[in-house]
């Protein structure tokens, strides 16, 4: 079983990548591969010029890492855990205090900083693993699912700060998240991964614009349709594609307005009863379940994340 | 080495702040060795049954209970590397330019100090029933440095061992399974001489006895005859196991 298989992607430097796709699409793999943690079996991966095999030591001194597991220790306060990995990281004495100081104020962690991080909650925990990813001002960070289990206001408080980091250190960001809305919102570059490929790569506005014009979305009675009933729509000439999930009719198309009562009539003639109809213009979601074949089922991914968060605290 | 000596010193220290927080494991786990101490000790002590060279035998047994104490908290320690696997801690610490054999031999010694401090605990409680230690500081410190690296040598067996249990649960298992045979099966009870040949040969390759055998001369008997031969064994135990566990290590985080 190949976890990656081809995957050719660059980073540009001071900007922020993020990674998309489903589980087990082969993203942590990457990430574990350019942190230097794993050795890729074949095919080379370079940080700033650096292989990740050859060079691992000198990777390493450029890079920061945040897991998607809690990384910090719960049984001492946040500034004894940026202490502790001031002094592994190797910072001057002299600076170390200045710098915690610093990136504890950055995250918004300077009032709780002498309490038992056991005591924080799941923003502010987060927020220190990445203080801790900011104590050697890396020139690139790797972070594997930065906010996942985080309620949406502790979410955007990671976002702003990460935001500020990037613009003020010109620190690149390289992220894997399935949220779509902060691959939208926060990264430069996107790239969609599936099965171990990445399928598709550029801006957001880029991959929605691939989609083509809007999307019209029909909500059907039943859920298994004729193939001759695509083959049907795909022959509008103002059709880009047709996409089909339980239920759910997806056609992107030039001109929404226009296409609509002809799509409506190859339904009606093939008894199809539309129980919704919706046109929008592509949002990521869409880019991702056409190049990625699902929609993420976020619901059950996070809790079950959120849930083994909660039990590594528990101990 | 200068680089390895600096993490070993960041990790005790990572340990005494966690020591500080919060010892009531420490506590706990003292009330094991007490109990053997005050009342195997002075059950067994009333059968004289066991030669013990002059010295009663709860003076005898406290080095050997002490150790074994130490041994316990070193060989739990490789279970926290596992938690630490399951958390993101181990992952984070690989990503960071300290070397992985540094990061073994320093958690590895970090042990030490809990051991230690476990080892402090029992030692008022000792003097309280009437233990009578060498009063020697040297001997004194000597037998705790002693205490220190070999505790390093039984976290890095630990360490093997986790590597190769991956879950929690085994490991709690595993624990018990290496700990009570190493314990029984050397010289903290009962002199080696009395033991079944078989048993007396797997002694000899026991670390546990040579440990207990240099603390015991330095705290209680005052008989340092062997102590050249326990500490070559001593380091020999430490130089290996720091070297296996140092290899096994990438399974850990694989």
């Amino acid at each position: 079983m190949r976890a990656l298989d081809r995957v050719d992607l660059i980073v540009k430097p001071g900007e922020a990548f993020a990674l998309l796709g489903p589980n087990g699409a082969g993203k942590t793999t990457l990430m574990r591969i350019l942190t230097t943690q794993l050795k890729p079996t074949a095919g080379e991966a370079y940080v700033f010029g650096l292989d990740v095999v050859r060079d691992s030591g000198r990777v390493r001194r450029l890079i920061s890492y945040v897991p998607q597991e809690m990384s910090v220790w719960t049984d001492i306060s946040g500034y004894e855990n940026l202490l502790i990995y001031a002094k592994i990281f190797g910072l001057p004495r002299h600076e170390r205090g200045e710098i915690i100081d610093e990136v504890l104020e950055n995250m918004g962690l300077s009032q709780v900083r002498d309490h038992l991080v056991g005591t924080y909650s799941g923003g502010m925990i987060r927020r220190l693993e990445i203080a801790c990813a900011m104590l050697i001002k890396p020139k690139i960070m790797f972070l594997d699912e930065p906010t996942i289990g985080l309620d949406p206001a502790a979410r955007k408080a990671v976002w702003e700060r990460l935001r500020v980091f990037k613009e003020e250190y010109g620190v690149t960001i390289f992220f894997n998240t399935h949220y779509m809305d902060e691959a939208d919102l926060y990264a430069d570059d996107i790239a969609v991964m599936n099965r171990g490929r990445i399928v598709v790569e550029g801006t957001s506005g880029e991959l929605k614009n691939s989609l083509g014009g809007e999307i019209i979305a029909f909500k059907l009675e039943e859920s298994i349709l004729k193939p001759g009933l695509i083959r049907e729509i795909r022959k509008l000439e103002s059709v880009r594609d047709v996409f089909v999930e339980d239920g759910r009719l997806s056609v992107s198309v030039k001109g929404a307005e226009s296409t609509l009562p002809h799509l409506m009539n190859i339904l009606r003639n093939e008894g199809v009863y539309v129980e919704e109809v919706s046109m929008n213009k592509p949002t990521l979601d869409d880019v991702f379940l056409k190049y990625a074949g699902t929609r993420l089922e976020e619901e059950g991914r996070i809790s079950e994340v959120a849930h083994t968060r909660y039990m590594i605290r528990k101990g | 080495m200068w680089e390895a000596l600096k993490n070993i010193m960041v990790m005790i220290e990572l340990e005494l702040r966690r020591l500080r927080h919060d010892r009531t494991e420490i506590y706990f786990r003292a009330i094991q060795p007490i109990l053997w101490i005050v009342i195997y000790g002075s059950v067994m002590g009333s059968v004289r049954g066991i030669p013990t060279g002059g010295v009663s035998y709860t003076d005898f047994i406290t080095p050997g209970v002490m150790i074994q104490a130490t041994t316990f908290v070193s060989i739990f320690y490789g279970l926290m590397m596992v938690w630490e696997r399951d958390s993101g801690i181990l992952k984070k610490l690989l990503v960071t330019p300290a070397s992985r054999y540094s990061m073994v031999i320093g958690r590895s010694m970090a042990s030490g100090v809990r051991a230690i401090s476990q080892a402090l605990i029992i030692l008022p409680i000792a003097l309280a029933i009437g233990v009578r230690f060498k009063p020697n500081p040297a001997y004194f410190i000597s037998a705790f440095i002693i205490i220190f690296f070999a505790s390093g040598g039984f976290a890095a067996t630990s360490i093997l061992a986790a590597s190769f249990m991956k879950t929690r649960e085994r490991f709690m298992g595993i624990g018990q399974a290496i700990i009570m045979p190493l314990f029984f099966a050397s010289n903290a009870l009962y002199p080696i001489q009395l033991m079944p040949p078989i048993l007396r040969e797997f002694s000899a390759y026991n670390p546990l006895s040579y440990v207990v055998d240099a603390v015991r001369g330095l705290l209680i008997t005052g008989d340092l005859s062997n102590i050249i031969v326990d500490l070559a064994a001593i380091t020999l135990f430490d130089t290996v196991l720091f070297i296996l566990a140092s290899i096994s290590f990438r399974r850990i985080i694989e």
